[in-house]
């Protein structure tokens, strides 16, 4: 009898728990509901709809000599991109840009993050502001100061040249390479801080268990500390390509009238020749693009990683 | 023959000294902790074995080798952290089987090696888990399994225990001190948990800011403390501060005379042990120190309780009393007599810092 009066109270604290863990459950999603929804409205608004527009827009027939767009159900401006080996030309360059960049930031950051992550020093928080400072410079006066180093009588060439290495100066300015160092400095401070967050919640004993197991630090690198950092890299390398690929005042300044890409392509057709069908088409094109090789890339690295 | 020597071995940060002239010897099998107060040196010591922090002095030695400057990967050392650093990302098994693939194994022989030491911490039906999956005593077990499969020249336990419930931590530390006779490993164990250290050593080593303060076994450092502070360190200890008047006698600052065994003339502490005291509502006879007191506090502590008795406006003895029922315990304000053999208590030069009871 006494064991049966033991046995049924722990049942019924257990069901009292379940009814106030429930409304408490309740409670929470109203809340992060509440919370959620100023977000939601501002994403639908600010996003979505003119998603819907544009690429209702990118349906319709352009006019040419009238400069107008004329209401219509067409693939022809997706079918003008296509077969255009110029345009081609440019989303194969604006992919390769922003895969290079991507590449070149997880290789410069990881390091650097590293070192961030794992520092003792008092000054943690001076460090990590140098490494977000580039981008409390605007665009365009970052693009003007890369001149100033990249130009044919730029710091660069002047000292190469006084030091008699070279005797032309080095075409830096208005090439894929100036692009390509431009894009790289806006967007390492998105992968290092991305590595950053996610390397310091990996504990230091547990590299110095693997240390003390034997492994190197390459061995370490190899089976401990990337995958257990892989969701920053994940996060850092979605961060930058996107980013890379929708570059937009650095590829202008830099890259001049004849270097192409993607996003300048889209402002091109909207504001210089008014062609909105064809630059929502574009438009829709780097979206898919992105999105796509984001995917892409994620289910290679689960697949690869998961257990 | 040495297993791990630790020759004159010093740690300083700055003008700190974290581990200062540290010397011992580690037999092979042996099972030696490391025993001391927080912040006293001990996991400076043991990781600087393990090879995590290079000694600013002295050698290490290892099996033979001269280990000093060598990164830890390149020495053999099973170490077990205080926080298990199991590998989040890897199976119970591929933990295990992680020290063996870095030793570049045939794939049959880690699979044999990994089923062994799974095996002998009683893991083996849990290979496939995680270790989130797992309880903290069973990732416990698994950060042994994982240090023992790769034959380590020593194993290093940095406060195994101490992340255990007060239940399972005895039974661990039965465990792990069977494991290691049964292996034949040779061990140096970090705790500041006096009764661990006592119920799993072969051999102690008590540090203090620093310094080694003694090396003996259980009995050397309870019955025959190097100095004030392993007295009151290992064991209970009371100190009476008073001088000694002549050798034989004592007489505390209250003024009581006492009985003691020996000692030079001169300023002194008398350290007396609560188990060592006896009580009764008499004079004792048969002992050489017989007083008078009043019971001030009792704390009741199941298999004894602790007797407050104050013998003087500036001494106080607390007197261990088995509780064997029936015997009448004395209650708080009676009168009662507390004696011990002049034996009983260790004279010791006065200073340094008593931990106080
Ligand atoms: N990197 C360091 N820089 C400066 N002082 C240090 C450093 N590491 C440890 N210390 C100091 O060295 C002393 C010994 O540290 P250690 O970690 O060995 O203590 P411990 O005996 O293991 O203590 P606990 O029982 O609390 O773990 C401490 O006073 C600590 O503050
Ligand atoms: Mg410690």
């Amino acid at each position: 009898m006494a064991i049966a009066s033991t046995t049924t109270a722990p049942a019924d604290t257990a069901a009292a728990a379940r009814l106030i863990a429930a409304e408490e459950r309740g409670g929470a999603r109203l809340t992060a509901a509440m919370l959620v929804t100023p977000a939601t409205i501002l994403v639908a608004v600010g996003l979505l709809i003119p998603l819907v527009i544009l690429f209702r827009y990118s349906l319709n027939e352009f006019v040419t000599q009238r400069k107008l767009m004329v209401e219509a159900v067409t693939i022809a401006n997706y079918a003008k991109f296509f077969t255009d080996p110029y345009y081609i030309n440019v989303l194969v360059r604006t992919l390769r840009v922003a895969v290079t960049v991507t590449a070149i930031c997880l290789v410069l950051g990881f390091p650097l993050a590293y070192v961030l992550a794992r520092t003792q020093s008092r000054f943690k928080n001076l460090l990590l502001m140098l490494v977000v400072l580039p981008l409390f410079v605007g665009s365009a006066v970052r693009a003007a100061g890369w001149m100033t180093l990249f130009g044919s009588k730029g710091a660069i060439n002047a000292t190469l040249m006084g030091l008699g290495l070279i005797s032309t100066p080095l075409e830096i300015m208005y090439t894929e390479t100036a692009v390509i160092i431009g894009i790289t400095a806006v967007n390492l401070p998105f992968m290092v801080l991305s590595l950053q967050s996610v390397i310091e919640n990996i504990g230091r004993d547990v590299e110095e268990a693997a240390f003390s197991l034997g492994a190197h630090p390459l061995a370490m690198f190899r089976r401990v500390l990337w995958p257990l950092a892989l969701p920053g890299v994940l996060a850092g390398t979605i961060l930058t390509f996107i980013l890379g690929m929708n570059a937009y005042a650095t590829p202008v300044l830099l890259g001049g009238p004849k270097f192409q890409m993607m996003g300048p392509l889209v402002y091109g057709q909207f504001a210089g020749v008014n062609n909105w069908p064809f630059g929502a088409a574009i438009s829709f094109i780097l979206m898919t693009a992105t999105l796509l090789l984001t995917i892409a890339a994620n289910l290679i690295v689960q697949r690869r990683y998961r257990r | 023959m040495a297993r791990l020597r630790l020759d004159h071995v010093s740690k300083r940060y700055g003008d700190f000294h974290a581990v200062r002239d540290v010397t011992l010897d580690v037999a092979d099998g042996e099972f030696v902790v490391l025993l001391g107060p927080s912040g006293c040196g001990k996991t400076t010591t043991l990781r600087m074995i393990a090879g995590f922090i290079t000694p600013t002095a002295g050698g290490v030695h290892l099996a033979d080798r001269e280990v000093t400057g060598l990164p830890p990967w390149k020495r053999n050392a099973g170490m077990v952290f205080q926080s298990y650093a199991l590998f989040p990302h890897l199976s119970v098994a591929q933990n295990v089987a992680f020290g063996l693939e870095m030793r570049r194994l045939a794939k049959a022989d880690i699979t044999t090696r990994v089923a062994e030491a799974l095996k002998l911490v009683r893991l083996d039906h849990l290979a496939g888990r995680l270790p989130r999956q797992l309880s903290g005593g069973q990732q416990q077990r698994v950060a042994l399994a994982r240090a023992l499969a790769i034959r380590p020249d020593v194993l290093l336990l940095d406060e195994p225990l101490s992340n255990l419930d007060a239940k399972l931590r005895q039974e661990v530390r039965v465990e792990i001190r069977e494991l290691q006779r049964q292996l034949g490993l040779t061990t140096v164990m970090v705790t500041h948990d006096q009764e661990e250290a006592l119920t799993m050593a072969d051999r102690l080593v008590v540090m203090n800011e620093g310094s080694v303060r003694q090396i003996g076994g259980q009995r050397d450092l309870y019955e025959r403390p190097a100095d004030r502070f392993v007295a009151g360190f290992v064991g209970r200890g009371m100190f009476l501060t008073g001088r000694v008047e002549a050798p034989g006698r004592f007489r505390t600052e209250g003024g009581l005379a006492l009985a003691c065994d020996g000692g030079a003339s001169g300023p002194a502490v008398l350290a007396l042990r609560p188990e060592r005291l006896e009580i009764g509502p008499a004079p004792l006879s048969g002992l050489d120190n017989s007083l008078p007191g009043t019971v001030e506090f009792i704390s009741y502590l199941g298999a004894a309780s602790d007797v407050h008795v104050r013998l003087s406006p500036s001494d106080r003895v607390i007197v261990q009393v088995a509780n064997r029922g029936g015997d009448a315990a004395p209650e708080i304000g009676a009168t009662v007599h507390v004696g011990w053999p002049a034996t009983a208590g260790r004279l010791f030069a006065p200073g340094g810092d008593p931990p106080s009871l």
